[in-house]
């Protein structure tokens, strides 16, 4: 029997073929989204341990926050520097700083991008431990001198000689440029910008006088790296507040730092995988169950023979087996390709991820492989079970249509999916869980997806209405032939379904979060202009600057607006950082108790809600740590309800801090009759000073901070892309099986006279009805799962349900264009029906 | 002869599958005409080329050599959509099975190729060869719901609707049985005497070709002779005698 089905399934190949495609699509992003993961995780491995190479032991201090985002840690005084080298063991070992800095080129613009590749400012050393070899010209020495990575210099045509202008921390300079730098043997990790100073003048100008990152150490060869770090450890002062790691901890903690960042995206990732395969599961299910009923007679002509039900069903698993191991492992090799996509994807929408080579693991394959194998067979297993039950006699009559037996079975049960869908969804909305929120939308598409057979000929008779008015018989060939076989029209409709369902839940969910940026960011800036700087947590508007805009003559007031990481306590948030000063009447966080402009340097604002949770009214005290370790107990002051962070303090709590306080916004109003041009000239003379922030009037503002969700929506789109694919290529295939199926049909269509063209339009029509039901239903579908998130997200800020209008058109119309496009290759297949072998062989 | 009389014919017809050792000669200059008013049966054994022959006159198919004409047109100079246009308005069928569109109503089925052109037709001469087929109460049914001799005649209605120069009918009884199959040839008849329609039907049964005015019979690709005013006794008579 193995023989036979291995033969049977050669033997068709055209059927092998596109059940294959099925598989390939579904397992691809699977395979392609390990690849890719494992290649990013690689590539990171190889740049932190090629960056930490010659870095036995890593002392640094002991002060950090975890956010859940990425550490920060606090500085670690110079003076720690003179107590490392008299280590016994210790041949070298130098200061580190990865701060905030850019390179302003020479037309004046910054290099680099705020959403690229940071821009570092670090220290050059003539030190065996440091990292940076001098490539040519000199080490800098003293504050007029200073060192660029041999990229940089490269990209901004510097040369030994010019003069660069820098922005940091403390301001804009001018240096002399008297050396080109080389990282190891890479001219610039990651893509990165790197200015390089004398020790000195990098904490001064980066940080704070007498600070740096971390040192960087090397042994002299006696001692084993964990006995070095031992004996540095004890040597630190304990006031310091010091800690030694061994280069391999270091190296090592710093990669998973990264990937666990990095988990949160791959996880994503593979949440988009499972999608498509799913969807890629319905195609599969699709094809075996209209090849079933079309080898219905070969079936019965083996029943007939003598073959047992059980060989006839173990044949088509048999032929699933063998369908699903190849396509899967072609599905493999597509993913190999599809990971560059991903990769390019995420370029294309900013989110730059460094991938060097192609890394693929064994697991990798054998997962695709297998899931793919196993998905086929689960999807094969009910046809072949239909196939089983064929009765011999079958095979002397002539195929049926197949109808949806059992309706009222499959009503019950798709209603009572619905019910516990719609319960969850309920209880989601009032608060519960957000497992249940899951599960509900979970339960609400099944239902959906059962009940489909049940309304797909309703609905498609309605969808074809006007096409039959328009087109006449063609029209209602094609408004019949989308009806007469609703279960197959419900599965080729069920991946657009899916695909429409959540590109639209998706982009309800952004138009809601957008309004409620408007609204949070229209109520509480009150200005005329805004200077932000998108810089992903890293560096930013430095203070003085605001504090120059805010002393222009031709500005009434400047605030700015920062975000940074503190323990508040038992949490670590990103807290509001503020100037309780300059905020009046310019940036509103809506009190509910207390007064913004009073708030304190030992005074805590907490957003309303977040007070009732965590028990912390009014006149409270919460302890709060800083990155530097400072702890503190801060006084409740008041509650507001509009802010994006739950915690708001006043900026004066960082005075004489080493944490470099940066601002994300600074909001501006101008003085009464300066004209906008004006304004404009002399608020940018400032701001293009220091290379960064983008001007906006309050209007411009409030639309490029809501335009920023677009690209995480840009992102969504692009993985639900391939999902899309799938669905058009699940209705190419079963509208190609429908012609080879109906082939006597159109034979005899094309015999009493209806010309290609009609043919053409017939196949088109049927496609786009069925690729139309699958939208509308899956429109109706998003909507619904789009309120329920809304509603039950209500906590985290979002408050109001945005009906997309436009974008849900522009789905509709979408996806009557999928189904034009996928009956292109069918309807070409249909007109070249020979009439001859179609009518008179029988 | 009249040309204006003739309703179909074949100027030195050849078709030729094949090339070479494997060549087969189906149709081998065959020159034959079909008059217009008459019922003409095509006879011949399995592979005599009749059905080649009538697929050809009727633009199912095209010739290796020679030329066919519906009328005065010949086909031969015609586009696919040219071909398709006259098989839609001048000419119509009835097949063995497959005859009709399964999602489409009996009434559908016989005004689909007026539909095709987007034409009403003659509603009264419809109306007439609805009656003729005496289906009127089982119009708006499926074909699924008809029997077999009710499905062939639903097709043969088709065929007269848009009122054809000629209309071919390939064995259209061949899967009915013999009272079915009976009653579908007098009304066959019937369309010829009384509604002055043309038809030419190929047939190996010599009861069904006995209902024709003529019959030209066919082997080996050649036009083997012909009769007219045929018999069942006749027609069986004149096999045997081609046979050897």
């Amino acid at each position: 029997m193995f023989r036979l089905s291995l033969k049977m399934t050669l033997a068709r190949k055209g059927r092998l073929l596109l059940t294959s495609l099925a598989i390939i699509l579904g397992t691809s992003f699977l395979s392609g989204t390990s690849i890719f993961s494992a290649t990013i995780n690689s590539t990171f491995d190889r740049l932190f341990t090629d960056i930490f190479r010659e870095v036995d032991a890593y002392v640094r201090s002991t002060n950090s926050v975890d956010t859940g985002f990425g550490e920060q840690r606090a500085s670690s005084p110079v003076s720690a520097l003179e107590t490392i080298l008299k280590v016994s063991g210790v041949s070298a070992a130098v200061g580190d700083m990865q701060s905030y800095a850019r390179v302003i080129g020479k037309d004046g613009k910054p290099l680099g991008e705020d959403q690229g590749p940071p821009t570092f400012g670090g220290i050059a050393s003539s030190s065996a431990a440091g990292l940076w070899n001098v490539e040519t010209g000199r080490l800098p020495v003293g504050p007029k001198e200073m060192m660029l990575d041999r990229a940089t210099s490269e990209a901004g045509k510097f040369v030994i000689g010019d003069t660069v202008r820098v922005n940091a921390l403390t301001g804009t300079r001018e240096f002399s440029l008297v050396g080109i730098a080389n990282y190891g043997d890479i001219s610039s990790p990651g893509g990165a910008t790197f200015a390089l100073f004398d020790q000195p003048t990098a904490s001064e100008f980066l940080l704070k006088p007498g600070f740096v990152d971390a040192f960087l150490v090397q042994g002299d060869g006696t001692l084993s790296d964990e006995e070095l770090a031992k004996a540095i450890n004890a040597k630190l002062l304990r006031s310091d507040k010091l800690e030694t790691l061994t280069g391999a901890q270091i190296t090592e903690e710093t990669t998973s730092q990264i990937k666990k960042v990095l988990g949160f995206f791959t996880t994503f990732l593979t949440a988009f995988s499972f999608i498509a395969l799913g969807v890629g599961c319905f195609v599969i299910y699709n094809v075996f169950s209209i090849t079933a009923a079309q080898r219905q007679r070969e079936s019965a002509l083996l029943r007939a023979l003598g073959a047992s039900r059980r060989q006839v069903t173990n044949s088509l698993i048999i032929e699933a087996v063998i369908v699903g191991v190849l396509g899967s492992i072609l599905g493999f090799i597509a993913g190999i390709g599809l990971s560059q996509a991903l990769s390019a994807l995420l370029n294309a929408i900013g989110l730059e991820i460094p991938t060097t080579g192609l890394t693929i693991n064994t697991s990798a394959i054998v997962s695709t492989v297998l899931v793919g194998t196993v998905i086929t067979t689960l999807s094969a297993i009910l046809p072949a079970l239909r196939s089983g039950r064929v009765p011999p006699l079958a095979a002397m009559r002539e195929t049926a249509l197949d109808t949806v037996t059992g309706l009222g079975r499959r009503v019950r049960i798709g209603v009572l999916f619905l019910v516990v869908g719609v319960v969850g969804l309920l209880a989601a909305a009032n608060g519960a869980k957000v497992i249940f929120l899951g599960l509900g939308v979970l339960a609400v598409f099944a239902g959906v997806l059962v009940l489909g057979p049940a309304i797909s000929r309703p609905v498609a008779m309605l969808l074809g209405k006007p096409i039959s008015k328009i087109r006449g018989v063609t029209g209602v060939m094609s408004q019949q032939n989308a009806a007469r076989n609703p279960k197959r029209t419900a599965r080729t409709a069920a991946p657009v379904l899916i695909g429409v369902a959540l590109v639209t839940a998706f982009t309800a969910l952004a138009a809601s979060i957008k309004g409620e940026i408007r609204e949070t960011i229209g109520s509480s800036f009150r200005g005329d202009y805004a200077l932000s700087v998108d810089s992903r947590g890293f560096g930013g508007i430095p203070t003085i600057i605001t504090d120059k805009i805010d002393q222009l003559p031709e500005v009434a007031t400047a605030t700015g607006v920062g975000f940074i990481a503190a323990k508040v306590g038992d949490e670590s948030p990103f807290i509001l950082v503020f100037n309780p000063k300059t905020a009046k009447g310019l940036y509103d966080l809506e009190m509910i108790e207390g007064r913004q402009s009073s708030l304190g340097k030992n005074e805590i604002l907490i957003e309303q809600d977040k007070s009732i949770k965590k028990k912390l009214p009014v006149g409270s005290s919460v302890q709060v740590t800083l990155i530097d370790g400072r702890t503190m107990q801060l006084k409740v002051a008041g509650t507001y309800k509009n802010a994006y962070g739950n915690y708001a303090v006043s900026r004066e709590l960082f005075e004489g801090s080493t944490t470099p306080l940066f601002d994300s916004f600074v909001y501006i109003s101008t003085v009464e009759g300066v004209s906008d041009e004006n304004a404009r000239k002399t608020i940018s003379a400032i701001s293009s000073d220091i290379g960064i922030g983008t001007l906006e009037s309050r209007n411009e503002y409030i639309d490029s901070q809501a335009a920023q969700v677009n690209q995480i929506l840009a992102l969504i789109y692009g993985l639900l892309f391939l999902s899309v694919i799938i669905a058009i290529v699940g209705i190419i295939i079963t509208l190609l099986l429908s012609v080879f199926e109906r082939r006597h049909e159109i034979g005899l269509l094309r015999a009493v006279g209806m010309t290609r063209s009609q043919v053409r339009t017939m196949i088109r029509w049927e496609s786009v009805i069925t690729s139309l039901f699958g939208a509308v239903t899956g429109v109706l579908l998003g909507i619904v799962t789009g309120v329920v998130i809304v509603i039950s997200l209500n906590e985290s800020g979002i408050r109001g349900f945005t009906l997309p209008i436009t974008s849900t058109i522009f789905i509709l119309i979408g996806s009557f264009i999928i189904g034009v496009i996928a009956a292109v290759f069918p309807a070409w297949r249909a007109t070249r029906t020979n009439i001859i072998s179609s009518i008179a062989s029988n | 002869m009249n040309s204006t009389r003739i309703a179909a014919r074949a100027e030195s017809a050849s078709k030729i599958y094949g090339s070479g050792e494997n060549e087969v000669r189906a149709l081998d200059n065959v020159s034959v005409s079909f008059e217009r008013g008459k019922f003409s049966a095509i006879m011949g054994p399995s592979g005599s080329g009749k059905s080649t022959l009538m697929h050809c006159i009727a633009g199912l198919d095209s010739l290796t050599q020679g030329k066919v004409f519906i009328g005065e047109t010949d086909l031969s100079e015609l586009s696919d959509k040219e071909i398709t246009k006259l098989r839609r308005e001048k000419v119509g069928f009835v097949f063995q099975s497959f005859n009709l569109i399964p999602t489409l109503s009996a009434y559908e089925n016989i005004t689909l190729p007026l539909s095709l052109g987007k034409k009403s037709g003659d509603e009264a001469w419809i109306k007439q060869v609805i009656d003729t087929i005496s289906l009127n109460d089982r119009l708006e049914h499926r074909p699924s719901e008809l029997s077999g001799g009710q499905q062939q005649r639903v097709a043969v209605a088709r065929a007269l609707a848009t009122q054809p120069e000629i209309i071919f009918a390939d064995e259209p009884t061949g899967n009915l049985d013999s009272k079915s199959g009976s009653d579908i040839l007098k009304f066959m008849r019937r369309a010829v005497t009384d509604l002055k329609q043309t038809i030419l039907m190929v047939t190996h049964d010599a009861v069904s070709a006995s209902y024709a005015d003529r019959i030209v019979f066919l082997a080996d690709g050649h036009v083997a002779g012909e009769m007219l005013e045929p018999t069942p006794e006749k027609v069986l008579d004149y096999l045997k005698h081609l046979g050897e």
